[in-house]
């Protein structure tokens, strides 16, 4: 396979922290934080994994960032996190040939929320502060990571909501393959506010489930796997295969399951990989019955009904597009802290409310002794 | 790599819907502006728009429930299943077909975030309704496209902003080229909505009567709306199938200004123009028309035409803004712009520049086609793409003979 990525690096901020490990403990013991006092608005309830006491300044100082929103503050120190957890070094020479690719539901739902409504509350309707208007459009955090980083790449934002990673994976691999950068900041966003929080509690009362809402980013320094092996490196993971597709969803349950069980069988041959080699499914379970159930269909057709299942909205919560970010984050962390194996081979599972479904086969390794295939 | 051709053109725009409508437009000179209907406008010192007043998406789509879905993703749906029509692909066999979409969009459902912030003041977080709610994700953009046609393979909503469609148009050209898909339909969609207006207002770049793109009395950018999208195939699916063939995808450039989030940076405009020739195999001389991002803003003019002009020498090839005709359509502006340049090779026309009267003695000499279409031979047509976040994206197209 020519056309695989390597991961070699990453930042993640999750409920539970910032950092793999902090991520990898929240996947054994979840916990939750008290949210009552971080907004004015109401919440539909007190808890919630936000990371509440998060301030932009104390990663990031304060020049520059006084104007950050809680997205764009997230998706900047994930980038800054995951540079300084590679060996990629950013000059004059290839800052041109270093992209950005971030994940999103709507943007930061927030900051477009409130300016609309300064629109319906102030004297005038157009008393809105000019500054903030970036925030209130998708692609801010992907712009304000490039000027912070002076990444001149090709700089993308996609909006996928639950299925956003594995898109933003399969878009970076087309830039890597047809040779539009060598080195991309690839990953996805969620921020935890009252907009969000209403939204997950919505849509509960639309398709079940009861999970609390969560906030989050990760963050992957991704490349061309056979560029890293050529250069002497070794991934921390290689992302073998991702497959994406939108399904029928009304047709009882079955179309999206079908559709999954496609993308899945998919991205395995694609992947060389056969059902049997796979060690772990992370899976996109949320309480949300006939998206869970047709997600399990489709593993136990693929994979069998004994592949053990990682459910890491367990500890992250529901955190929409930046879900299958931290899916792909606690395999990775799970390599880190060892209680993954050098060289196992994992699968992603990922769908939404209107039918669109996907898979991605992924292979990591510890970075300090793991030979790194 | 396969050599990937656009086939099917599905404009939804305030100068015209499909097509004839559009290429009609386009040659006459229409302009699509007027007083703003779809937000109470009251207080806003300027009040007019793109908008498109005869969108009825019940006429235009077939399967998605149009009450299920926002006004930007139905203006996607219907601009794809125009693109689909013109280019008479069987509508089975498409859904069969390794088939997807990617849409470009600068703000989503805004819309539909507008009427639950308006829900929300007056009656609470608590009472809003989980089925508009539901409608919100910018993802649907896309995933509208897939449900109304049936297609099964990727649905990709990329947010970059005002170059959103340019971006969604070159990924749509790699996964057709790549062999990833076999057909693509790709474009852009966005609302005209109040939380852009003001802003727009708020920066200075807001015009108050018409958009005059590199005139020296430019003032400023109408907001517009509207859906856009090309029907991507290979030139050897085009030709077997003996589609009529508008233009061929030739290749496109990103990069980002990486400098600042609104001011755009003539330096890497031309870096981002060499980049998009040299990834289409032309060399500049071969360009015979570009179609401007031209939104009419003093500084994006200027920017645009300086970066032209050092790429191109003293005579750049005439290039001309139809934000004049359309307002300014955010998330499809390019996709507009793409439609209008495969309509320029394959008709052999020039778009104008309308509202054009005093030529900018500050601005490098160019051709803004001013106020009248121009019968023009164009073999090469260069679409300009720039955004908030310094989101740049040009995408090239020629004629396939």
């Amino acid at each position: 396979m020519t056309d695989t990525m390597a991961i070699t690096g990453l930042g993640v901020l999750s409920g539970a922290g910032i950092g793999a490990p902090a991520l990898a403990g929240a996947l054994s013991a979840p916990q939750t934080t008290d949210v009552s006092e971080m907004f004015e608005e109401p919440l539909p309830g007190g808890q919630a994994h936000a990371l509440a006491d998060f301030k932009v300044r104390d990663h990031l100082g304060r020049k520059g960032t006084s104007f950050y929103d809680r997205s764009t503050a997230f998706g900047v120190v994930a980038c800054q996190e995951a540079l300084a957890d590679s060996a990629l070094e950013v000059d004059d020479e290839n800052r041109t040939r270093v992209g950005i690719v971030l994940g999103t539901t709507a943007g930061s739902v927030k900051s477009s929320w409130d300016y609309t409504t300064e629109t319906l509350t102030q004297e005038r309707p157009y008393l809105v502060n000019p500054v903030l208007f970036p925030n209130a459009v998708m692609n801010c955090t992907a712009g304000q990571a490039a000027i912070r980083h002076n990444l001149r790449g090709p700089n993308a934002t996609v909006a996928g909501g639950p299925l956003a990673m594995l898109n933003v994976l399969r878009y970076s691999r087309n830039l890597l393959n047809c040779g539009y950068a060598d080195a991309l900041l690839s990953g996805s966003i969620e921020e935890f506010g009252p907009q969000e929080a209403w939204r997950v509690h919505h849509a509960q009362s639309l398709e079940g489930g009861d999970l609390l809402p969560g906030e989050g980013a990760a963050v992957f320094v991704i490349e061309s796997a056979e560029a890293v092996r050529a250069a002497g490196r070794t991934p921390d993971v290689e992302v073998l295969a991702v497959e994406t597709g939108v399904f029928d969803p009304a047709s009882a349950g079955s179309g999206l399951a079908d559709g999954l069980t496609l993308c899945l069988s998919r991205a395995l041959e694609r992947a060389g990989v056969t059902a049997g080699q796979v060690s772990t499914v992370a899976t996109a379970a949320n309480g949300m019955t006939r998206l869970d159930e047709a997600e399990e269909a489709a593993i136990n057709a693929v994979l069998g009904s004994d592949v053990p299942r990682l459910e890491v909205k367990e500890a992250t919560g529901e955190t929409s597009s930046a879900s299958g970010a931290l899916q792909l984050a606690a395999l990775l962390a799970r390599h880190r802290g060892g209680e993954a194996g050098d060289g196992d081979i994992s699968v992603i599972t990922s769908r939404d409310e209107e039918g669109a479904a996907g898979a991605a086969v992924i292979r990591g390794w510890n970075r300090a002794h793991g030979d790194n295939g | 790599m396969r050599r990937v051709v656009v086939t099917g053109l599905g404009p939804v725009s305030s100068i015209g819907i499909g097509v004839s409508a559009y290429s009609q437009a386009l040659q006459e000179g229409v302009s699509g502006v007027s007083p703003i209907t779809s937000f109470d406008a009251t207080g806003f010192p300027y009040s007019i728009a793109g908008e498109v007043h005869d969108f009825d998406p019940e006429q235009l789509v077939k399967r998605i429930e149009t009450e299920e879905w926002g006004r930007t993703s139905l203006f996607a749906a219907s601009a794809a299943r125009l693109a689909v029509a013109d280019a008479g692909i069987d509508e089975d066999e498409l859904a069969r077909s390794r088939a997807g979409s990617c849409m470009g969009t600068t703000a989503g459902e805004s819309q539909v975030l507008e009427r639950m912030a308006a829900d929300r003041l007056s009656a609470g977080y608590a009472e809003l309704d989980p089925r508009l709610s539901r409608k919100l994700s910018a993802a649907r953009v896309s995933q509208a496209v897939n449900r109304e046609l049936r297609l099964t393979g990727d649905a990709v909503t990329l947010s970059t902003a005002c170059s959103a469609s340019n971006y969604a148009l070159g990924y749509a050209f790699d996964l057709v080229r790549s062999g990833e898909a076999d057909y693509m339909l790709a474009g852009g969609a966005d609302s005209v909505c109040r939380w852009a207006h003001a802003g727009f207002y708020r920066l200075g770049a807001l015009t108050e009567k018409a958009c005059s793109p590199f005139d020296a009395n430019r003032s400023g950018i109408i907001t517009g709306e509207g859906g856009a999208a090309l029907f991507l195939e290979t030139l050897e699916s085009a030709t077997a199938r003996g589609a009529r063939i508008y233009a061929e995808v030739l290749g496109y450039g990103l990069n980002c200004d990486a400098t600042h989030m609104v001011a755009p940076d003539k330096d890497s405009i031309a870096d981002c123009i060499r980049l998009a020739h040299k990834n289409a195999g032309i060399e500049a001389s071969s360009v015979d028309y570009i179609c401007a991002h031209g939104t009419g803003t003093q500084s994006n003019d200027a920017v645009e035409a300086g970066a032209v002009a050092e790429v191109f020498g003293e005579q750049p090839p005439p290039m001309s803004s139809i934000k004049s005709m359309l307002g300014h359509t955010m998330g499809a502006a390019s996709g507009h712009g793409a439609i209008a340049s495969a309509l320029a090779i394959n008709e052999s026309f020039l778009p104008p520049t309308i509202n054009f009267s005093t030529p900018d003695p500050a601005l490098p000499a160019i051709d803004p086609v001013p106020n009248w279409a121009k019968a023009a031979r164009v073999d090469v047509a260069q679409v300009n793409g720039f955004a908030f976040g310094g989101n740049n994206a040009i995408v090239v197209l020629g004629s396939a003979a």
